[in-house]
């Protein structure tokens, strides 16, 4: 039997392996969890709620099963854990918020049921910006959540405390949820790999809204293998969610072989400046690796898609301010400052700009498509800056003290894919001189996410290991 | 530049909203909003004429279906 360090070490296909052997048990794996959840929540706050008792009594049923012949795939008896604002029945969903301080649904999201359906185990609902609502994940009501690599820093938002769980093993793997880059931009804080798959491919009922037409929920996981089997388990068509797609799943594992010939990636050229120096050499580094595996690298030019931090902000604006609104009117004051502010901002948003943003969706994804006639996928860093300080209120500031315009920095990079729904994919390309991770994105034709997951997989492989934070 | 100021974002929070935004928020609100207005205008540059909103029929009928179902 592996020591508990030796079981943490392991990513999900790993352990599925081992459990499906029956030479590693799910109890034995739940405690190791547990203990590390034990060892690391008070300095890092990656979760909310740990529900240590029913996770122990899952495992215990999960090993029963697994004993009696029952496997169930590569999800049964793994410890995995869920942004707070994915509804589990029974237990406490706050979205980060105080407004949802007391909340305990009596439903499952479907993402949950699924990965319960899988033989997963919950070991407890993690930590995020209020109501995915912000790109910091300093949260005024349950805690700052902080990146284990550099406890000054943050994991990056609205996911954060999913990022922080993965990279400090206190999950084998997490469910974010991204709006306008709150699943790429905590796996490129944290050093981890986030999978934004295709808007409609994973079901949102039962997930909190911050924008439903951009809204998804998606894997944060320590590799690339290991998202393609989570989105294996939460992909397809829910009738309890109109908007989910019908669109066939195919085996998102079977494309992960390594071989990158005949591969066309496209370097988004509009997404190229404004970069730190250590983004920008990382970046180069990792398409040169591209280009050793035997794929053609060049640059391709999407005209607009600047234009993307405007159109996702007035969706956001206004569908955030829809939802909000009687909260607004009657428990304003229970919003931490910035999100308050936001919603605010949304309620004076033209109904007409709303509109326009709508309809220029399809502009900016046609420039995407038109890019993908000629390439296989898209590149592009997912952040142009490695993750900055923590500050009170929610902001974010340089190494220098000075406020940093999320915008600019990770909105710019990540929002376009909102915007146009196409998947993205975030992974780690190493880290800067001063030990923080790194990160760029792979992005492809909508519902294409097998060819994303298997570039990704391929550049993965030939990558350095990333050194584990010191904790 | 779109001028939007603090007294407007109060008047119209307090009237269509029923809400009180303070001196510092309405402020702040004012100069945002004015700020994603200018971007907003230059929306039409990318050419949005003929272009459809992406909210589908399909989707409304489904949805409708759903509600239909659970009640």
């Amino acid at each position: 039997m592996p020591n508990h360090a030796e079981i943490l070490d392991l990513d999900v296909a790993a352990l599925a392996e081992k459990i499906r052997a029956k030479t590693l048990s799910p109890v034995e794996i739940t405690e190791a969890y547990l203990e590390r959840i034990d060892a690391h929540q008070e300095r890092l706050l990656a979760y909310i709620t740990v529900t240590a008792d029913d996770a122990r009594e899952a495992a215990r049923k999960a090993e029963s099963e697994i004993m009696g012949g029952n496997w169930r795939g590569p999800f049964h008896g793994v410890p995995i854990a869920l942004k707070d604002l994915c509804n589990t029945r029974s237990v406490l969903t706050t979205g980060g918020s105080k407004i949802l301080g007391d909340f305990v649904p009596n439903f499952d999201c479907t993402v949950w049921a699924r990965l319960r359906e899988a033989g997963a185990i919950l070991l407890g609902k993690l930590n995020l910006h209020e109501f995915a609502s912000g790109a910091t994940s300093t949260n005024p009501h349950w805690g700052t959540c902080r990146n284990p690599y550099n406890l000054d820093r943050i994991p990056g938002g609205s996911s954060g405390g999913s990022g922080a769980a993965i990279v400090a093993k206190m999950a084998a793997a997490t469910i974010g949820t991204d709006t306008g880059g709150s699943i790429r931009i905590p796996a490129a804080f944290c050093g981890c790999v986030g999978m934004k798959q295709t808007w409609g491919r994973v079901s949102r009922f039962g997930v909190l809204p911050l924008a439903d037409s951009l809204d998804h929920a998606g894997p944060i996981t320590r590799t690339v293998r290991d998202a393609a089997l989570m989105l294996q388990v939460i992909a397809g068509h829910d009738p309890h969610d109109a908007t989910s797609s019908h669109e066939p799943v195919p085996d998102y594992v079977e494309g992960l072989n390594g071989d990158l010939e005949g591969v066309r990636v496209g370097v988004i050229k509009e997404l190229l400046t404004g970069l730190s120096d250590e983004v920008a050499r990382s970046f180069n580094e990792a398409l040169r690796q591209l280009r050793i595996l035997g794929a053609e690298v060049d640059e391709v030019d999407i005209p607009h898609i600047e234009m993307s931090s405007t159109i996702a902000t007035n969706i956001m604006f206004a569908e955030a301010a829809e939802y909000h609104e009687q909260w607004m009117r009657t428990r304003a004051h229970d919003y931490g400052a910035d999100v308050r502010r936001m919603l605010e901002a949304g309620m004076m948003t033209p109904g007409i700009y709303y509109v326009r943003a709508q309809r220029s969706r399809a502009a900016i994804l046609a420039e995407n498509l038109k890019a993908l006639d000629h390439f296989t996928v898209l590149a592009a860093p997912t952040a142009a800056i490695p993750a900055p300080r923590i500050d009170v209120g929610g902001r974010a500031l340089s190494d220098s003290g000075q406020q940093i315009d999320m915008v600019a920095a990770v909105l710019r990079f990540t929002a376009p894919f909102n915007v146009t729904g196409q998947p993205a994919l975030a992974i780690p390309t190493g880290l800067a001189p001063n030990g923080l991770p790194v990160s760029m994105q792979i992005i492809g034709k909508p519902f294409d996410e097998a060819t994303v997951f298997r570039v990704a997989d391929a550049y993965e492989r030939a990558r350095e290991p990333l050194p584990e934070p010191k904790l | 530049m779109a001028r939007f100021s603090a007294e407007t974002v109060k008047l119209l929070g307090r009237e269509l909203y029923d809400y009180e935004f303070t001196d510092e928020s309405a402020t702040a609100v004012a100069r945002i909003i004015g700020a994603l207005t200018n971007y907003s205008r230059r929306l039409h540059g990318i050419g949005l004429a003929g272009m459809q909103p992406p909210f589908g029929y399909a989707t409304l009928c489904a949805e409708a279906d759903r509600i239909r179902r659970s009640s």
